[in-house]
C-alpha cells in the first residue's frame, strides 16, 4: 500500500519538469481540439500523436498520448453541447441533454457539468487503475497459452456483441480483423501467408496505419458523404462548474464512474458504450426520468462521467493482460510496444513502477482537461467555425503523414487507404469497426495461444476446456454467443414466454 | 414486425452474407494449399495454414448464418424493408470528387518525387477551392476564394513540415 503511494509520488515528481509540464498542456490542448472536431476521433488523435512522438523518450511519449486520449474524450462534449454533433462517438450520449440545455441558454452550465463529470470520472477510473492493476497483474501471471487464447477470443466476441446493433455483424467484423492479422510471416516457421510474393505483405499490416485508415480515413469519407450544415452556436453562460451540480448528483457520478471503469476493463468495448450504459443506468435510477433527453443535468453528468472513467479502465487490461479495453487503448498499446514497454502479465515483475507512472500521467491529463475546460471555450468555438472543406483535406494530410512516418514506407499509406475504404464500406453496411480493430490487435495473441497450447498438449484440445480459468472463459463465450445468435435466442424467449 | 426492420435491408444482408461465405471459403482453400512444413518436423497442429483455415471456416459459417437470417427476415418483411435513412447527403458527384482527390494525393502527389510541401499545397488548395467554389461564385468572389485556398494549402504544408520534420524529427514522404 505505502510502497504504491511512494511509487506514485515518485512518478508525479518525475513529470514536474518544465518540458513535461509543457507537453502536458500542449497534448491536452491537441486532444481537446481533436475531440471537439467532428470527424476526428480519439483513436485517430492518439495514432497521429504516436507518429509525432516516435523519437521521444518513452515516458514523455506515453505522457503525450495519454493526455491526448483523455483530452479527446473530453473535447467531444463541446461540439455535442454546442452543435448537437458528437465530436467523438463517446459523446453521442451527451448530445441528448447537453444540446437541449444549450438551446435553453444553459450551454455554459452544460459545459461546466461536462467538465466536472469528465474530471471526476477520470479520477474514479484512475483510482481503480491504481488499485486493480497490481491485483490483476498478479492474477494474470497464472495465465498460460490456453487462457490467453480464450481471453483474446472473449475480447473479440464481447466487442462484436456490444459495439454495434447486430452481434452477428460484429463477430464477422472481428473475424475479418483476426484474418488480417494472419497476413505475413507466421511465428513458428516464418512461412509467408497470403503475401502472394509481395515483400511488403510478408511483413504484415502495421497497427497504426490500419487504425488511421479504419478510424480516420473512413470517418473522412463518411463526413464527405454528409451534407455540410451551417454552424450555429447558441449564446452561453458561465462555463465554471457549479459545486451544487456535483454535490446534488454525487450518486450519479459514483455510479457512472464505476460503470465506465468496468466497461473500460471489458476488452474492446470502449467509451461510447460506457457513456450510453451510464446514461441508461442514470435514467433508470432517476426520480425524474421524463426529463432525460430534454435537458437533464443528471443525464449529461452520467454520460460525461461514464465515458471519461472508461479511459483509465481501458488501460487496466492493456497493462495487465496486453489486451486493449478500447480502440484508442489499442493504439496506446501499440505505442508502448514501439517505445520498448511490454504491456502484459510480466509488467508487474519487469517494471512495477510503470503502472504508477501511467496513473500519474492520467492525473496530469485530468488537470489538463480541467484547465482547458475552464478557459478554452471561445477558442474552441472558433475552431468549430472553420468550414468542413478546409478541415477535411488537412485531416487527410495528417492521415497520410501519420501512416508513413512510423516506418517510412509508402506501403503503409496504401494500407491506410485500404483499411479506410474497408471501414467505410463496413460502416455503410452497419458493421461495427471496433471489433475489426480488436481482431487485428488480438489475432496474433489468439493464434500464438492456440498453436502454443496445441504444442504443449501434443495436439489435444482437452486442456483448452478443462483448465479452470479456461473453462470459465469458454463457458462465458458460449453463453454470450448462444444468447445473441439468431435462432438460439428465440427458443429462450419462447420458453420464457410459455 | 416493426422491430424486425433494421437500418440494413435483408437484400443487403444477403449480399454481404454471400460475400463472407465466398471470402471465408477462399481463405480455407488458400490455407489448405499452404506448405505443411513437414520437412521441418511440423505436425498437423503446427502447420502454418491451420489457424487461418479455421478463421476462414468460421467466417464462412457466420456468413452462412447471415444469409439464412436475411432469407428468414425477407419472408416476413420483404427484401427491401429497412429503417428509412434521413441523413442529409451531399451530391454523389461531391463524394466522388473528394474521394478522387484523396486518392490522387496519397497515390501520386506524395512519395513520387514531388516535394512534400508542393504536393500538399496542390492537394489542400485544390480541395478547398473546388469545394468552396459554388459558394464563392454565388458571392462573386472566385478570385478571393482562390487566394484563400492557396493560403490554406501553403500554410498546411508549412505547418506540417515544421512540426513533423523540424520539431519532432519525423521524416515526411
Amino acid at each position: 500500500m505505502f510502497d504504491g503511494l511512494i511509487a506514485f509520488g515518485h512518478s508525479i515528481w518525475s513529470f514536474c519538469d518544465p518540458l513535461s509540464l509543457g507537453l502536458i498542456l500542449l497534448s491536452s490542448l491537441v486532444g481537446v481540439i481533436i475531440g471537439a472536431l467532428p470527424g476526428l476521433t480519439a483513436t485517430m488523435g492518439v495514432a497521429l500523436m504516436t507518429t509525432l512522438t516516435i523519437k521521444m523518450p518513452s515516458n514523455q511519449a506515453l505522457l503525450v498520448l495519454i493526455c491526448t486520449y483523455v483530452g479527446a474524450i473530453y473535447g467531444g462534449s463541446r461540439s455535442a453541447i454546442l452543435l448537437n454533433i458528437p465530436g467523438t462517438p463517446a459523446s453521442a450520449a451527451s448530445c441528448l441533454d447537453g444540446h437541449q440545455l444549450a438551446k435553453q441558454g444553459l450551454a455554459g452550465r452544460a459545459m461546466g457539468i461536462a467538465t466536472s463529470g469528465s474530471v471526476l470520472g477520470t479520477l474514479i477510473g484512475m483510482f481503480f487503475l491504481a488499485l486493480f492493476t497490481p491485483i490483476l497483474g498478479n492474477l494474470a501471471l497464472k495465465f498460460g497459452a490456453f487462457e490467453f487464447f480464450w481471453l483474446a477470443l472473449f475480447g473479440v466476441i464481447i466487442a462484436g456483441t456490444l459495439t454495434g446493433n447486430d452481434p452477428l455483424k460484429g463477430w464477422i467484423a472481428g473475424l475479418v480483423g483476426i484474418f488480417s492479422a494472419t497476413i505475413g510471416q507466421e511465428g513458428i516457421y516464418a512461412y509467408d501467408r497470403f503475401s502472394f510474393g509481395s515483400r511488403d505483405l510478408a511483413g504484415g499490416f502495421q497497427l497504426v496505419p490500419a487504425l488511421v485508415g479504419a478510424f480516420g480515413f473512413a470517418e473522412l469519407l463518411m463526413a464527405v458523404r454528409e451534407k455540410a450544415v451551417p454552424v450555429k452556436i447558441n449564446p452561453f453562460d458561465s462555463v465554471i462548474p457549479k459545486l451544487k451540480d456535483v454535490t446534488q448528483y454525487w450518486r450519479t457520478i459514483v455510479r457512472s464512474g464505476l460503470i465506465g471503469t468496468f466497461i473500460g476493463i471489458l476488452p474492446g468495448v470502449g467509451e461510447d458504450v460506457a457513456a450510453w450504459s451510464s446514461y441508461a443506468a442514470a435514467k433508470r435510477a432517476s426520480k425524474e426520468p421524463e426529463k432525460f433527453g430534454k435537458g437533464s443535468i443528471d443525464g449529461l453528468m452520467a454520460a460525461e462521467t461514464g465515458d471519461n472513467a472508461c479511459v483509465p479502465g481501458a488501460i487496466i487490461p492493456v497493462l495487465t493482460l496486453g489486451i486493449p479495453g478500447s480502440a484508442p487503448a489499442a493504439v496506446l498499446m501499440a505505442a508502448m510496444l514501439i517505445h520498448g514497454v511490454r504491456p502484459g502479465p510480466m509488467i508487474m515483475v519487469e517494471a512495477p513502477t510503470f503502472v504508477y507512472d501511467v496513473v500519474a500521467m492520467m492525473l496530469f491529463a485530468t488537470i489538463g482537461i480541467l484547465i482547458y475546460g475552464l478557459t478554452l471555450t471561445n477558442v474552441l468555438i472558433k475552431v468549430l467555425m472553420v468550414p468542413k472543406p478546409v478541415i477535411l483535406p488537412i485531416i487527410f494530410v495528417l492521415c497520410v503523414v501519420g501512416s508513413y512516418a512510423i516506418s517510412q514506407r509508402l506501403f503503409d499509406v496504401y494500407v491506410m487507404l485500404g483499411f479506410g475504404v474497408l471501414g467505410y464500406v463496413l460502416r455503410r453496411l452497419q458493421y461495427p469497426v471496433a471489433p475489426l480493430v480488436l481482431g487485428m490487435v488480438l489475432g496474433d495473441l489468439m493464434e500464438k495461444g492456440f498453436r502454443r497450447g496445441l504444442v504443449l498438449s501434443d495436439g489435444s484440445l482437452e486442456p483448452f476446456f478443462t483448465r479452470p480459468i479456461s473453462a470459465v472463459l469458454w463457458i462465458t463465450i458460449v453463453l454470450v454467443v448462444a444468447v445473441k445468435l439468431p435462432g438460439v435466442r428465440n427458443p429462450f424467449k419462447r420458453r420464457r414466454a410459455a | 414486425m416493426a422491430n424486425e426492420i433494421h437500418p440494413s435491408s435483408p437484400r443487403r444482408d444477403l449480399q454481404g452474407g454471400i460475400v463472407w461465405v465466398l471470402f471465408g471459403s477462399l481463405v480455407v482453400v488458400l490455407s489448405w494449399q499452404m506448405d505443411r512444413m513437414t520437412s521441418q518436423g511440423a505436425t498437423a497442429h503446427t502447420a502454418p495454414g491451420l489457424w487461418p483455415g479455421l478463421v476462414g471456416l468460421v467466417l464462412a459459417l457466420l456468413g452462412g448464418v447471415l444469409v439464412l437470417r436475411s432469407w428468414r427476415r425477407a419472408q416476413r418483411i420483404g427484401w427491401d424493408a429497412a429503417v428509412p435513412d434521413d441523413t442529409d447527403y451531399a451530391p454523389t458527384s461531391s463524394f466522388a470528387l473528394a474521394t478522387a482527390l484523396f486518392f490522387v494525393y496519397a497515390l501520386l502527389l506524395v512519395g513520387r518525387g514531388l516535394p512534400f510541401w508542393l504536393g500538399t499545397t496542390i492537394f489542400v488548395s485544390a480541395f478547398v477551392f473546388l469545394f468552396q467554389h459554388v459558394r464563392r461564385r454565388a458571392e462573386d468572389a472566385v478570385a478571393r476564394g482562390a487566394i484563400v485556398a492557396l493560403a490554406c494549402g501553403g500554410l498546411t504544408a508549412l505547418a506540417v513540415t515544421l512540426v513533423f520534420e523540424q520539431l519532432f524529427y519525423v521524416r515526411l514522404p
